[in-house]
């Protein structure tokens, strides 16, 4: 019996001890070819969006991701020569997932704060943005009712109108902190639940709130005034991506695309 | 900011509102996953063709469905149709069904463990037949079936952190908050985890004591 048992043991270890040899083997092997095609074509670098952030970053019916920001970085890409691939990314977890080197640069609308510039390095702003204000049709709430903080407010979760609202109405002890429900993963939930009335207001930057209650029984009550640049996010040890990218956004914005592109997503005002 | 005052002032009081939350969560879904899995064991084994043909279909749905899924219908689908639950809501009725589908297999399973011969010796004796199963039957299968109970309700602790989904802040929730707010996703995190450690632990050495304390008189050992 107990031949047996030594005997299931050895050939359990013989087997591990094999499968664990040939795992070494084939990774040493892949490292190498991945390193001569780096050197043989050009570089690849993954951009992280959010996937529900339209006109900037979104997944179109296709399944493809596409976007102002999308067809920015493809474009610079091309002039800069290099590749780019395009995933999207959980929003709130985003800074991380680059710091990790899972990403190698967010292009996906953020807006450059202090908090996330200890964490990362912005591109030169490409663009500015409002925080707007949404409310249902069937409601007649007004700005001041939103300033009032008597209000539920829905926000999506690691975005600037959720921070502007802590900090200029819950801080202030205008707003009880349970009054804002900063937890959505997305902003389409966030703007589900408007529609179902579980919040009274949303709060978003101004381009994608359009997108969001687009066809939907809600509107637009007021904008508040942050002047919200947008940058590109990249790792702080990268500063030659960080200079590439600035080229490239210098570039974009003095050829005539830089302006199709603003037509074509319906940026102009 | 050094790292002990984060923990203390804002990492600590913050897991602790969440662990609430999930706490209010597993309390309030628990006792109603356990009766609603023997209703549907009970149902499924000695209810007639059709309430054994819908107990079937009910835990069918439930083991084919992400518990995630399930969640999201009930909360952004059924406003649709004139159904609004509050995020709370509908995360009790997510994790009661999602407990009482799983729970039900377990208890089945139990029951078809007492010997048929029981229940003719019941009714034999003059019992009905649902008097059979209630006091011949379940008292028996349930107290095999707590290793299989106790281990779908370590299940409820940890898919409780789904509820985050449906904008709940439970602990999962209060822990990304905060991680995604201070960057911090190591030290937050460790702490969450641990957390449920606590509770899986606990509730681990909670059902081993209530094993001792129901098992069957002079059945140990089989």
């Amino acid at each position: 019996m107990t031949k047996k048992v030594y005997g299931v043991f050895l050939v359990l270890v013989i087997a591990l001890a094999m499968a664990f040899s040939g795992c070494t083997d084939t990774s040493g092997e892949e490292q190498k070819s991945v390193e001569t095609i780096k050197i043989e074509t050009t570089t690849t670098y993954i951009v992280g969006i959010d996937g529900e952030y339209p006109p900037y970053a979104y997944i179109d019916t296709d399944g493809n991701p596409t976007g102002f920001d999308v067809d920015s970085i493809k474009w610079i890409a091309e002039k800069m020569g290099f590749e780019v691939e395009i995933i999207p990314v959980a929003w709130d977890s985003i800074i991380p997932s680059l710091q990790a080197g899972k990403i190698d640069m967010v292009y996906s609308g953020m807006t450059i704060t202090e908090e996330r510039a200890e964490q990362v390095n912005f591109s030169i702003p490409y663009w500015k943005v409002n925080q707007t204000v949404a409310k249902h049709d069937d409601t007649s709430y007004t700005m001041d009712d939103f300033m009032s903080g008597e209000y539920v407010v829905g926000a999506q979760s690691g975005t600037t109108g959720a921070f502007w609202v802590e900090e200029n109405l819950i801080d202030t002890g205008i707003m009880p902190a349970e009054n804002l429900k900063n937890t959505y993963s997305s902003f389409p939930s966030a703007a589900a639940d408007l529609e179902n009335k579980r919040v009274d207001f949303i709060i978003y930057d101004k381009p994608p709130m359009l997108e969001a209650i687009e066809g939907k029984p809600l509107s637009i009550i007021g904008e508040i005034d942050t002047n919200e640049e947008y940058g590109v996010a990249i790792r702080k040890s990268d500063p030659e991506l960080l200079e590439t990218v600035n080229d490239g956004i210098t570039m974009l914005m003095e050829d005539t695309y830089w302006d199709e592109l603003k037509v074509q997503y319906g940026m102009v005002d | 900011m050094d790292n002990l005052t984060f923990i203390a002032e804002i990492l600590l009081p913050a897991l602790l509102t969440g662990l609430v939350v999930t706490i209010q969560l597993i309390v309030v879904s628990a006792p109603f996953g356990i009766l609603a899995g023997i209703g549907v064991a009970v149902g499924r084994t000695y209810g007639g063709k059709i309430p054994s043909f819908l107990c079937k279909v009910f835990v069918m749905f439930v083991k084919g469905c992400p518990l995630l899924l399930l969640l999201f219908i009930l909360y952004f689908t059924l406003p649709s149709i004139g159904i609004t639950f509050t995020a709370f809501q509908a995360s009790v009725i997510g994790f009661i069904m999602c407990n009482a589908a799983y729970n039900s297999e377990y208890i089945r399973g139990a029951i078809k463990s007492v010997k048929e011969g029981q229940i003719i010796a019941a009714r034999s004796l003059g019992m009905t037949k649902y008097q059979s199963i209630f006091y011949i039957v379940l008292p028996q299968a349930l107290r095999r079936a707590i290793p299989g109970l106790s281990n779908e309700f370590i299940y409820l602790i940890k898919y409780s952190s789904l509820a985050f989904m449906l904008t709940l802040v439970e602990l999962t929730g209060a822990g990304k908050l905060i991680a995604t707010k201070y960057f911090t996703y190591t030290e937050t995190f460790i702490f969450v985890g641990a957390i449920y450690l606590v509770l899986v632990t606990i509730t681990t050495i909670g059902a081993g004591m209530i094993e001792k304390k129901y098992a069957i008189p002079g059945a140990q050992g089989r």
